[in-house]
């Protein structure tokens, strides 16, 4: 039986040792000797626990089969459980909670290096990492729409302190704007939530959609829905919201962008599938599946050409999680088995992907290399880092054996079983779009000459973490199944939603 | 032996890092090795030669677990049409690698040139002995990547500029592919190039036109078509010429073999009998002809040595083209498929002593040179075999494919008038071949000496074009073996 305890466990744990951190890695500072090794065996203690706490519940939760696949748990007793939050466990929430802390511990490790070579580390850095963590497996683990709306907005507030490290006027800049966008997707969140809560009477996934199903006039809810869609669509960057991205990943530290596209973004995705599917389900609740379609190509289409205009190699790669999205989009709107499937696999890997790049222009961004041009000829000055970017970007283009392909594939696979063929082909043709402007990096990173020939020594430690996400494209690109088998159990409990 | 095919591609998988590290040593050692592997290789797949010729089925297959969720298993398997391509291919990469060692050796970065022809490898043989379509993919794309860095890294002019062409032009064709496969899982829950035919009998005939359509322009992008060739002659041309053998010889190939099996053979059953099915096989009758007009008339006033080759093989694709279009008389598929083994043999070698001639010269108008055949007497022999096969002259290799694919033209003509004028101008075309063919071989290597300095090149590049020299000869005398395995493969 799993208890209120058991679900708690991760998020208490990453909240609690995030608390602890700051003590402990100020005093591990104040030592003259192995800070470094020090500072990583802290870390590998909090992960390791947590990882200990997750695979707790995911075995709590295979280990007896329930009858319910949904699992209901409040905090309060039955008086009060109006009142309270809830928490609710199937096995798309164990499998998110599975790869935010697999991907969190290792754009974790690269950050622990990264923030190191600045000129004041801060543990507090670590600090606000290990919260958002913590609150975004809480995202995962909502049961109810005020319960996801906490932990989301606590996440991606958190994230703005992550944007701002740096504390140049660019980030400040760039942090401003995501706070307003967000404050604003907030507000619309809160309203449409208000209007469903007069409507049903509750917040709970279940209850609401039970509601919902039954409801005769729609007006309303079709009104709550945009303002829901609204704010969540400005958080996940979804054209035309998504101008704070750029702004934003750009700005911030390479290990900040390789932490908020792994992790918030999967988020995000996370909400929108979470919502739009398992509680406005089309088209027993409401039809949206066209008005998602429409958006879903305008991201496509506006993030690739972005993207192709850009000079700036971090700001390109930004571009392209704008496209991610509309990639993500695809398959949400398909509502079908394999959309659902192409979606988690989407997610991971569009993370691991973006992380990959952000965390390998780091070290290319802190050899003060910008600009495409600055870009000319790095291939052979630094063959490793490139080496690994070149591997991100083809995973993007989706060439196979990497496993952006198999990601792409099962995306427009599903468009055209939903029979959106029209949106499949947008994909199609944007996809070589992406493949065009990619290609013209490589182009520089490897064709041009470069101003001088001298090799440039890598720093090896930060290569281990991007090594790592390598590696991980290369295996789930050619043996996906791993990752499906965890998604299977999703798509087998599709059919128990009501 | 249960696992023959899986060992094809892991050896060279794994030979991929040996490779490499024995390149950073010697470039020469890597090279052997290279060409080694690729011998390894056709002696395992010519272990399955007697199953494929007498088992009941005329098959060999094996099956590991992959993709359960996507309906794909490692599916490995041969029959007569891909062995023949398998070995063809592999024999191609042997005298590429041989070649590669003396005409490579003034340039850098060697290791990395030899490993990327090695992972090349695992990709065209994997198209070639896969029936899993998931798969197919895979080793098509695999492909692109090292394709686009050979000719990048140590092609001629602006390289990357050709490479980026053809990985553009080539990926966006791969896309519409991965278009039509997920359309086929769609429809069939399968990927099994065979389970799905029989799937898709059923299916919607709107749909499956869409996929054929859809698939058959992907594939088309790389057999280049017109008007989809805009990426072969700047690629061939600028490519080293170990790779331009491998691009014209096989790679294209790989294209008409993916249209013969994929697109004729697994979707094109299940609309056969519409209406649609008929204007099908029409419409690659009429691109046929068409390209192999403009790959020969232009081949007839270009005066850059590759270049000339280049469009050869469009034209030549342009035959292929038509010979699919009889689908599915076995005379002409025979025919095609043995045309596309001759003209891989052939064509790879006129690019092979093309580049010898560049490497010895340094230049590449052919008007400039004449009078090579003494200077160069190994050179001017495989260049003139190869002309003569490709301009379709007895005893040499093309001849006998040709004359098949005609066969099976006047066969089809007395079910279907439309073949009359088709068949009529590729006779014609072939006239046209003839001519470039003869062209070439009178610009370079005939007349008065105008480049005295010019030397016999060295020993590796003789191996290689000599060994070719054989083939081309061997296949138009006694092209029996090939002929055996490919007629066990029956598509009607």
């Amino acid at each position: 039986m799993i208890e209120v305890l058991d679900v708690s466990l991760p998020i208490i744990s990453f909240v609690l040792f995030s608390l602890l951190t700051i003590p402990v890695v100020k005093a591990i500072r104040k030592r003259k000797s192995k800070t470094t090794v020090l500072t990583i065996g802290w870390f590998l203690i909090v992960f390791i626990t947590a990882a200990v706490t997750v695979a707790n519940l995911a075995v709590k939760y295979y280990g007896e089969p329930s009858p319910q696949p949904f699992l209901n748990i409040t905090l309060a007793s039955e008086m009060f459980a109006i009142f309270s939050s809830t928490f609710m466990i199937d096995a798309i929430s164990i499998y998110m909670a599975i790869i935010f802390t697999i991907v969190g511990a290792v754009t974790f490790l690269y950050s622990i290096f990264y923030i190191n070579l600045s000129e004041r580390p801060s543990e507090r850095y670590y600090s606000v990492m290990l919260i958002i963590i913590g609150c975004i497996i809480g995202t995962a683990f909502s049961g109810d729409l005020l319960t996801l709306f906490i932990f989301w907005e606590a996440s991606a507030a958190g994230s703005s302190f992550l944007m701002l490290y740096r504390k140049t006027p660019r980030s400040l800049h760039a942090t401003l704007k995501y706070l307003v966008m967000i404050i604003i997707a907030s507000a619309f969140i809160v309203y449409g939530l208000s209007i469903v809560y007069g409507i049903t009477g509750t917040l709970n996934f279940w209850a609401v959609k039970q509601a919902l199903i039954v409801l005769e006039d729609k007006h309303l809810l079709a009104i709550a829905f945009i303002f829901i869609a609204a704010g969540y669509a400005i958080e996940a960057a979804v054209v035309p919201f998504h101008m704070w991205l750029p702004d934003a990943y750009t700005a911030a530290p390479a290990s900040s962008s390789a932490f908020l596209s792994a992790l918030i973004d999967q988020g995000s995705y996370y909400v929108l599938l979470r919502v739009f599917i398992y509680i406005l389900t089309p088209p027993t609740v409401l039809e949206w599946t066209v008005m998602l379609a429409v958006f879903s190509a305008l991201t496509m289409i506006v993030g690739n050409l972005l993207a192709l205009a850009q000079e700036n190699v971090k700001r390109l790669i930004a571009n392209v999680c704008i496209a991610d999205v509309g990639y993500n989009l695809v398959a949400i709107t398909s509502v079908t088995p394999l959309g659902i499937m192409g979606n988690l696999y989407f997610f991971l890997i569009g993370g691991i992907t973006t992380a990959l790049s952000f965390m390998a222009l780091g070290i290319l961004n802190r050899m003060g290399f910008e600009t495409l041009d600055d870009f000319s000829g790095v291939g052979r000055r630094m063959p490793f880092t490139s080496l690994a970017l070149l591997l991100g970007i083809f995973s993007f283009a989706g060439v196979p054996p990497l496993a952006g392909f198999i990601a792409k594939y099962l995306v427009f696979t599903a468009a055209i079983e939903a029979n959106l063929s029209w949106l499949a082909v947008i994909g199609v043709l944007t996809s070589i779009i992406q493949a065009a402007y990619l290609l013209r990096l490589i182009n520089y990173m490897y064709a041009k000459t470069p101003q001088e020939e001298t090799k440039i020594k890598e720093p090896k430690k930060l290569l281990v973490p991007i090594f790592i996400l390598v590696a991980a494209i290369i295996i789930l690109g050619v043996y996906p199944t791993i990752v499906l088998n965890l998604i299977e159990p999703v798509i087998q409990q599709l059919p128990f939603i009501p | 032996m249960q696992n023959i095919l899986l060992l094809t591609l892991l050896l060279p998988t794994l030979a991929v890092l040996v490779v490499y590290l024995t390149g950073k040593k010697s470039a020469k050692t890597a090279a052997i090795l290279v060409a080694l592997i690729a011998l390894a290789d056709i002696a395992l797949l010519s272990t399955t030669v007697p199953v494929v010729l007498e088992s009941a089925e005329h098959k060999y297959v094996e099956s590991y677990y992959w993709i359960p969720v996507l309906g794909s298993s490692f599916t490995l398997f041969v029959d007569g049409i891909s062995l023949s391509m398998a070995i063809i291919t592999l024999i191609l990469i042997l005298a590429a690698a041989l070649f590669s060692v003396n005409y490579m050796q003034e340039k850098k970065g060697l290791a990395e040139y030899y490993a990327l022809l090695m992972l090349l490898s695992i990709g065209l043989v994997g198209v070639f002995i896969t029936s899993n379509l998931m798969l197919f993919y895979f080793c098509w794309e695999l492909m692109l990547v090292p394709t686009y860095f050979i000719i990048g890294g140590w092609g001629y002019k602006e390289p990357y500029r050709a490479a980026f062409k053809f990985f553009i032009f080539t990926h966006a064709g791969a896309v519409f592919v991965l278009l039509g496969i997920g359309a086929i899982f769609m429809v069939t829950g399968d990927l099994d190039m065979f389970q799905a035919q029989t799937a898709l009998m059923t299916a919607q005939p709107d749909l499956v036109k869409w996929i054929l359509l859809s698939l058959t322009t992907g594939f088309a992008v790389k057999m280049a078509v017109v008007p989809v060739h805009m990426w072969l002659p700047d690629a061939h041309s600028e490519a080293p010429a170990p790779m331009s053998a491998l691009l014209s010889g096989v790679i294209i190939g790989a294209g008409a073999y993916a249209i013969l099996r994929v697109s004729l053979g697994t979707v094109f059953p299940a609309i056969m009998a519409t209406d649609f099915g008929n204007q099908f096989l029409h419409g690659l009758a009429v691109f046929g002809v068409i390209s192999a007009f403009f790959g020969s008339l232009i081949a007839l006033v270009e005066n850059d040595i590759k270049r000339v080759i280049a469009y050869s093989s469009i034209a030549h694709m342009g035959y292929v083209l038509f010979g699919l279009s009889l689908f599915p008389f076995q005379e002409a598929m025979a025919g095609t498929v043995l045309h596309l083994v001759n003209h891989a043999v052939s064509k790879g070698l006129l690019f092979l002593s093309a580049g010898a001639v560049m490497k010895q010269l340094g230049i590449r108008d052919i008007r400039e040179m004449g009078g090579l055949a003494g200077q160069m007497p190994v050179t001017a022999t495989s260049s003139t075999t190869s002309a003569l096969s490709i301009g379709g002259v007895p005893p040499f290799a093309c001849f006998i494919s040709e004359f098949l694919i005609f066969v099976g033209a006047f066969q089809t003509i007395n079910n279907d008038n439309f073949y009359l004028l088709p068949t009529a101008l590729m006779l014609l075309a072939t006239v046209l071949s003839l001519a470039y063919a003869l062209r070439y071989i009178r610009h370079i290597f005939l007349g008065p000496t105008k480049l005295k300095e010019a030397k016999e090149v060295p020993l590796f590049m003789k191996c290689a074009m000599i060994t070719l020299v054989a083939f081309v000869i061997v296949l138009g005398i006694w092209p029996t073996f090939f002929l055996h395995l490919i007629t066990t493969v029956n598509f009607v």
